[in-house]
């Protein structure tokens, strides 16, 4: 009780310093095509909220960001959790794939934008197809790293009391590697976010993030830094879900990664 | 990872089966190319990998004067992960390391932790563009920016979790704080750091490509978006190939080169290593 509550009063007090270093900053600099300052910022937000037509445009630009987001993520998941548990049961699937695995999940986002471009023109299928690819190695390597540490005493046991492999998969194997897929999805939510913001702000015509970077192009800094703030909420409302969901999920055995955050 | 598996399956095996997959690779790779027959879409493996000799050679194709040449291209790349990572690294080890060690440091710093962790941060690229310009000075502190935080929340993990073993045996033999964190936590956390360091390198390449594209249009990024931009599918799929190299080489050679010289400690920091 005690310590949430400090923890409260440092969050804000964080907020606080922020805001006044950027005011101080915003002042001192004093010109509104390099930076501006939080008062401004914050009527913009208010704006958003506020003006019609800014209202649709962000609304609009709100749903194709969340939707690309989500799909993109969907798709990994979809993908990449059988992918990982194949590649932790059968040697043969891990030889195969974990030298792919490991080299497409190196590649930095931004490479996939001009090739998504060639294949899907700037659109949000774009984003979606950069979302899956910078997300779906992420999933596959942390379930494939927990299936494969589940230890052999588990499965014994298992076999021992006469499971069939459908049986072992869905009783022994998936619950014992759940902790690892959570922090899979969750790495995986933070990385499809940033593709989808990346692909955008490349795209500039596309999203919450082009609208932000065509913003920032007609020098309407004050409107592109509350889209970024709007942005920031999207990825806090979305870590915080996820949290949540894997809390409730496994919460008879928080994963390592978990307590260590 | 486990040693019971390196046994069963020895190198040449691994690398007969990674040789096949390697194969089917470029095999589907080629069969892509020529189902689409169309070069502004997919060209297959051929085509890049001349391209690529060509820009190694400084072979430029024609339409695309006053772009830099291949080779002040990767210079000016490398130099911004360079700067921006070696940055990252003077600010983020000390500073990983006080918040482990004081608690009042620890409080402190994280809230700004934690929101860099859940919000990503190339959204700032476009304000910052405005606030200090375009110039290799804002590419390297976009890679600073991007950087930092993932080496700061390794180091802090790798001292925090610092055995109490050997913390106390430290203590007991009258270590001065300076020799507790030079001697003990130090040596202790190394893994943690030098895997934060190279997920870091990662997120560096990543940062100074995005800022190549979105700010300056120079370097590799900017010599990509060039190629797309004039519909030179075979020379952008080739530096789509140089960025996608360095990325690779820069996050795989060291977990090599990691699990040979941390066996003693493989597991643990493998599995606490937090990527993003």
């Amino acid at each position: 009780m005690n310590t949430t509550y400090a923890r409260y009063i440092t969050l804000t007090g964080t907020l606080g310093i922020f805001v006044a270093v950027w005011w101080a900053v915003a002042t001192a600099v004093n010109n509104s095509r390099e930076i501006v300052g939080p008062v401004q910022t914050g009527s913009a937000f208010v704006r958003l909220f506020t003006d019609p037509p800014l209202t649709r445009l962000m609304a609009s630009g709100l749903q194709v960001t969340m939707t690309s987001i989500l799909i993109g993520f969907a798709l990994a998941a979809v993908v990449g959790v059988p992918i990982g548990v194949l590649m932790g049961r059968y040697l043969i699937v891990d030889l195969f794939c974990d030298p792919w695995v490991n080299i497409w999940y190196s590649i930095p986002a931004i490479a996939f934008v001009p090739l998504a471009m060639n294949w899907t023109g700037v659109s949000a299928t774009s984003s979606v197809l950069i979302a899956f690819l910078i997300t779906v190695f992420t999933i596959i390597i942390n379930v494939y790293g927990g299936v494969k540490n589940i230890s052999g005493s588990l499965i014994d046991t298992g076999r021992a009391y006469g499971a069939t492999q459908t049986q072992v998969m869905t009783k022994v194997i998936l619950p014992a590697a759940l902790p690892n897929i959570m922090v899979g999805l969750r790495l995986g939510i933070s990385r499809a976010i940033e593709g989808v913001i990346i692909a955008e702000m490349v795209f500039t015509v596309v999203g919450i993030g082009g609208l932000m970077d065509d913003a920032a192009d007609n020098l309407q800094l004050a409107l592109s830094g509350a889209l970024i703030i709007v942005l920031a909420i999207i990825s806090l409302a979305f870590a915080e879900v996820m949290k949540y969901i894997s809390r409730r999920v496994v919460a008879w055995k928080e994963s390592q990664a978990m307590i260590r955050e | 990872m486990s040693s019971a598996f390196s046994r069963v399956t020895s190198f040449p095996v691994r690398l007969a089966i990674f040789s096949a997959s390697l194969g089917l690779f470029f095999i589907l790779w080629e069969v892509a190319a020529l189902s689409t027959g169309n070069s502004l879409i997919l060209v297959g493996p051929i085509p890049v990998l001349q391209a690529l000799g060509a820009l190694l050679q400084n072979h430029l194709p024609r339409g695309t004067l006053g772009i830099q040449g291949a080779d002040a291209a990767i210079l000016q790349t490398l130099a911004t992960i360079v700067f921006g990572f070696g940055l990252g690294c003077v600010v983020g080890i000390p500073v990983g390391v006080i918040m482990g060690r004081w608690k009042m440091a620890e409080t402190l710093i994280d809230p700004w932790l934690s929101a860099a962790y859940s919000i990503p941060i190339v959204i700032l690229i476009p304000m910052l563009y405005f606030a200090i310009g375009a110039d290799f000075f804002a590419e390297v502190f976009v890679t600073f920016l991007l950087t930092v935080f993932t080496i700061i929340v390794n180091t802090h993990n790798g001292v925090k979790y610092v055995s109490n073993a050997l913390a106390e045996v430290g203590r007991s033999y009258g270590a001065s704080e300076t020799q507790f964190i030079a001697k003990i936590i130090l040596p202790a956390s190394l893994p943690d750091i030098i895997s934060g360091m190279r997920i870091g390198m990662g997120r560096a390449i990543l940062a100074a490509v995005l800022a190549e594209v979105l700010m300056s249009g120079n370097g590799l990024g900017g010599m990509m978006m060039t190629y797309q931009d004039v519909l030179n599918t075979p020379y952008m799929m080739a530096a789509v190939f140089l960025i996608a190299l360095m990325g690779v080489a820069v996050l795989q050679l060291p977990r090599i080169l990691e699990r040979r010289l941390f066996k003693w400690k493989e597991t643990e920091s493998l599995s606490r290593e937090i990527r993003r």
